[in-house]
């Protein structure tokens, strides 16, 4: 509406309160559904609850953040090993993500004879839910029967076994699987912003005498930064707390070699443990990875005109 | 050479570059889905998994496992579909009806305490989802809405909240004030602009946030996992990872492409109908320059 | 039909004013021009008037009734907006339709109650509000599909139709092409004389306010300058901002003081002199002269200065001519003062560049305004000096 910004307190208390009345039940929500969890979690990560470490499901005490600092002081702590694996998947995958779309996206940018079919074709990973493509990917990367394997003993390479000796070889089906799943959208995404540079500005360089390479590194890169910077830090996020190809392809292993935080987290709770959850273990992960990730946001939000578009 | 004749070759060895570089590309991205759709339609037991699979002959072509899947699996897939739908659909209505309340609030009044509710739901949503289920398996519990339909849809209508109302509220920027203005003048209450003009103009990012709303639910695992232990309440996500889990799909990994195939149809055809609009209205946020 | 006033109105915010302190009375089936440059709070008050915005102090009348605490539906007035603001997804009948689909009369056999529009009346409006305004054949257009120029006709009539107690249009012409301008122009006012309704229409351009206005408003940083009729505002304005605002090309203004000569009194700005009548204040004084009435002739006479002609700009059925007064009609001569720049409207093709000439000043027509700017009238100085 009217630009109130300037208006008193009560001015635009008198005039804007309906906004209140709709932003009742999302409130209401969000504070039933989110933030009282997350509270809850802080809490659990502060109590001995987990029938497989020192309390039971049914008589659990407050123990302060004996948790936290025996994760750090124990020299057998996972936790160190869990940061070094998040943010090696998510660095790794963004560093990825930006390699493929970029490249992809600069090869979409000329004139080229079927450019329409190439982007079609490439956007259609993104049409099939990541869930059901991912319990395939498990499938296709299996020593035996998985049909990658297949189809290099069918040009005389020797089957690998991805998922369970080597980290080396997990991690790579990990990041190639991730790949899939998300160039299309890098790829889109980087396409869109150099479609809107202007087309003066090439033929200017052009003019000039710049060549091919020298325009991209003088007119479209410093065009694609801002682009770069702010999907490549939203990519980081999203990725560090991508769940489902690290649970489905190799559920942490071999051994702890993939584990990140939001796996071993899950996985103490409801998984791996059967039996004896480890409840305050798994809380405490939850809120480690949270305040890691309310850490990068900051720096994001800092660091970019993320707010902009929000706050006006 | 002459220079004219080397600009000539540099500039067809860029051509096939691209072509080799961008038909690479597809095959990558087409590989999966071709070995999901060939698979589903063989026999092969998993043993048999070879190069041979991806090259179909006519003989071995077979819709053996569509049959099972539909028709033999227990619990059987039209409950898993029901469930899904059920779940989904309640949990698509709901977000969506909070995501524009949500959208029109933030976009088109300027309450005090605006800057720190933006600032109060982008904190809340930083929590990674797949971890509050933890909370919740506890919070439920204690409420008996374990193993229940509403104890489902109540944290998956939650889901995609913040998402979707920070999606509506950058659509609703981009219409001018005038328009809601005009409705004013012409004799309607805000509440009364908000849903016979301004809703309408959303619809392009509603149908997008009622997708997204749709789809996690449809996808989820991670809560389903946790919350459903009656065969009865089953969804589709469960009902394909348990096939994929257990020693019948091992046997014949048909099945689990099969399931695959008939469980992504509709989202690939929703898809690629409102392909412009979906692209288009995740990317917008994104693309800055 | 009801005249609209405004009561001591002010728009603060914390920093700045928009609105300071306007006070206007509008008539009833007047055509009143709200005129200023961008930021004059010229749009604040037509918003503040159609309750879009709230006023910090003050009252709004529609009428006789105060409307300070009515919502915008409540107080049954029209606006077109500078953007049209039509419905995208609405055709333009129903665009136009809408207000009177929302909207509830009272009955006719009960006054007492209130009923909607039928189907049948609604149509009936609508087409004929479509028919006086030339769009009846693209009703069933969206208007995406429309020109700006019948766009602009779909807001005009989405305002018509609905039978409101004033019209407020804001800019509803400055997105139109110049040539439609002129058109759309004529129309309005026509328009006007045959609804004899109150419009309210706010402006930046002053050849638009001109031909328009039965009383033009003047603004400037939120402030009312004078409200008055166009040829008033032309002749009297009320300060020197007004009348270098109003009126095309610009009045030349002259920074000089006023001397005793003679029996009386005369401005001099070297190398010009310009007898006053009455009694003025002395010192320092600027000078307005409507470039029209600056005389130009190859031949001298008494009162005239010499000059040299540096610009001409055809305006079409005139020139406007750019002058350097007390340059030397010959270039032989060595200028004793730094030439001062001064311009004239004359007829078409008679002067060229670096023409010699003498100008001279229509003394009746000058207008005088002291240091801040306000317009020193004979009579008001000579009462304030004694």
């Amino acid at each position: 509406m009217a630009d109130l910004r300037d208006q008193t307190l009560g001015f635009r208390l008198r005039h804007e309160w309906p906004a209140y009345v709709y932003l009742l039940p999302v409130t209401v929500v969000l504070l039933v559904l989110n933030a009282y969890p997350i509270a809850y979690t802080i809490y659990i990560s502060m109590t001995d609850f987990g029938t497989g470490g020192r309390g039971s499901l049914l008589s659990y005490h407050y123990i302060g953040l004996t948790n936290y600092i025996y994760a750090i002081t124990n020299q057998s702590s996972t936790v160190l090993a869990l940061i070094g694996n998040s943010f090696f998947w998510a660095g790794g995958c963004v560093a990825l993500f930006l390699l493929v779309g970029l490249g992809l996206a600069s090869v979409l940018n000329q004139p080229l004879r079927g450019k329409s079919i190439y982007r079609t074709l490439i956007l259609l990973p993104w049409a099939f839910p990541a869930f059901i493509t991912l319990l395939v990917w498990a499938g296709m990367w299996g020593y035996e029967y998985g049909i990658i394997n297949g189809v290099l003993n069918s040009v005389g390479i020797h089957s690998v076994n991805w998922l369970l000796s080597s980290p080396d070889a997990a991690w790579a089906a990990l990041f190639i699987t991730n790949v899939w799943l998300s160039f299309p959208f890098y790829t889109v995404v980087f396409l869109a912003t150099m479609q809107a540079i202007p087309k003066d500005l090439y033929e200017a360089a052009s003019i000039d005498g710049a060549g091919t390479l020298s325009q991209f590194r003088r007119i479209t890169l410093p065009y694609l930064m801002p682009t770069i910077v702010f999907v490549g830090l939203m990519g980081f996020l999203f990725t560090f707390n991508n769940f489902y190809p690290i649970y489905l392809i190799t559920n942490g292993g071999p051994g702890l070699s993939t584990q990140i935080f939001i796996t071993e987290s899950y996985n103490d709770a409801f998984g791996a443990h059967g039996a004896s959850p480890l409840y305050s273990t798994a809380a405490m992960y939850s809120v480690l990875d949270f305040l890691i990730i309310i850490v990068l946001t900051v720096v994001v939000i800092w660091k970019s005109d993320l707010t902009r578009n929000w706050l006006r | 050479m002459k220079p004219r004749r080397r600009r000539r070759w540099a500039r067809l060895a860029k051509r096939v570059a691209s072509h080799v570089i961008l038909i690479g590309a597809c095959a990558f991205a087409l590989f999966p889905i071709y070995f999901i759709v060939v698979t589903s339609l063989s026999t092969l037991p998993i043993a048999g998994i070879t190069a041979h699979v991806l090259v179909p002959s006519p003989s071995t072509i077979t819709t053996a496992s569509y049959g099972t899947v539909l028709y033999h699996l227990s619990p059987n897939f039209l409950t898993l579909l029901t469930n899904s739908l059920i779940f989904s659909g309640s949990s698509a209505a709901i977000g969506l009806a909070l995501a524009a309340f949500t959208g029109f609030a933030l976009s088109k009044f300027n309450f005090p305490g605006r800057r720190t509710f933006v600032y109060f739901i982008l904190l809340i949503s930083l929590f990674p989802g797949v971890l509050l289920v933890i909370p919740f398996y506890f919070m439920f519990s204690s409420l008996g809405l374990i193993d229940t339909y509403l104890g489902l849809i109540i944290p998956y209508s939650a889901g995609a909240v913040v998402f979707s109302g920070i999606l509506v509220k950058n659509y609703m920027d981009s219409i001018p004030d005038d328009i809601e203005e005009a409705a004013l003048v012409d004799g309607l209450s805000r509440t009364q602009a908000f849903f016979r003009v301004l809703i309408p103009l959303c619809y392009p990012v509603l149908g997008l946030a009622a997708f997204l709303a749709f789809i996690g639910p449809y996808t989820d695992f991670a809560l389903a996992h946790v919350f459903i232990t009656s065969n009865n309440l089953w969804t589709l996500a469960l009902g394909i990872y348990n096939i994929n889990s257990t020693d019948q799909g091992a046997q014949n990994y048909g099945l689990v492409t099969a399931f695959a195939v008939v469980m992504s149809l509709p989202i690939v055809v929703f898809y690629m109908v409102f392909q412009r609009y979906i692209i288009g209205g995740l990317t917008l946020g994104a693309v800055r320059g | 039909m009801t005249g609209i006033t405004l009561q001591n109105i002010s728009k603060r915010f914390k920093t700045e004013t928009a609105v300071d302190d306007v006070s206007l009375a509008i008539q009833d089936g007047e055509f009143v021009v709200i005129l200023g440059a961008s930021g004059s709070g010229k749009s604040t008050i037509l918003r503040i008037i159609a309750g879009l915005e709230v006023q910090t102090s003050g009252h709004v009348y529609i009428g006789d009734m105060l409307v300070d605490d009515y919502e915008p539906r409540d107080r049954n007035l029209a606006m077109v907006f500078q953007s049209y603001a039509l419905y995208p997804h609405l055709s333009a009948y129903e665009n136009i339709a809408f207000g009177l689909r929302v909207r509830r009369v009272p009955r006719e056999d009960d006054p007492e109650r209130l009923r909607r529009f039928s189907r049948d009346e609604i149509d009936t409006k609508v087409r004929s509000a479509g028919q006086m305004l030339g769009i009846g054949g693209m009703l069933e257009k969206r208007p995406a599909e429309l020109s700006g120029g019948q766009r602009q006709r779909v807001a005009l009539a989405r305002a018509i139709v609905r039978d409101p107690e004033a019209f407020l249009l804001d800019e509803p012409l400055s997105n139109l092409d110049a040539k439609i301008r002129s058109n759309a122009r004529i129309e309005l006012k026509r328009l006007h004389a045959r609804l004899r309704q109150t419009f309210v229409f706010v402006t930046h351009d002053q050849t638009e306010a001109m031909t328009l206005g039965d009383r033009l408003a003047i603004l400037n940083h939120g402030r009312l300058l004078q409200c008055d009729s166009p040829d008033r505002v032309l002749s009297h304005p009320a300060n020197q901002y007004v009348a270098s605002f109003v009126g095309s090309p610009e009045m030349v203004f002259l920074e000089g003081n006023v001397e005793p000569a003679g029996t009386g009194y005369t401005f001099v700005k070297e190398p010009v002199r310009i007898p006053v009548r009455g009694v003025p204040r002395m010192g320092p004084v600027t000078v307005g002269v409507r470039p029209w009435d600056v005389r130009v002739e190859r031949s001298s006479s008494p009162s005239a200065v010499p000059a040299r002609v540096t610009g001409v700009e055809r305006l079409g059925s005139s020139d406007q001519l750019f002058l350097e007064l007390g340059a030397p009609s010959s270039p032989t001569v060595a200028p004793t003062l730094p030439p001062l720049p001064v311009r004239a409207v004359v007829r078409s093709y008679d002067f060229n560049v670096g023409d010699g000439v003498f100008v001279s000043f229509d003394a009746d027509r000058a207008l005088f305004f002291d240091a801040e700017g306000a317009r020193l009238d004979s009579m008001s100085v000579a009462t304030r000096l004694l």
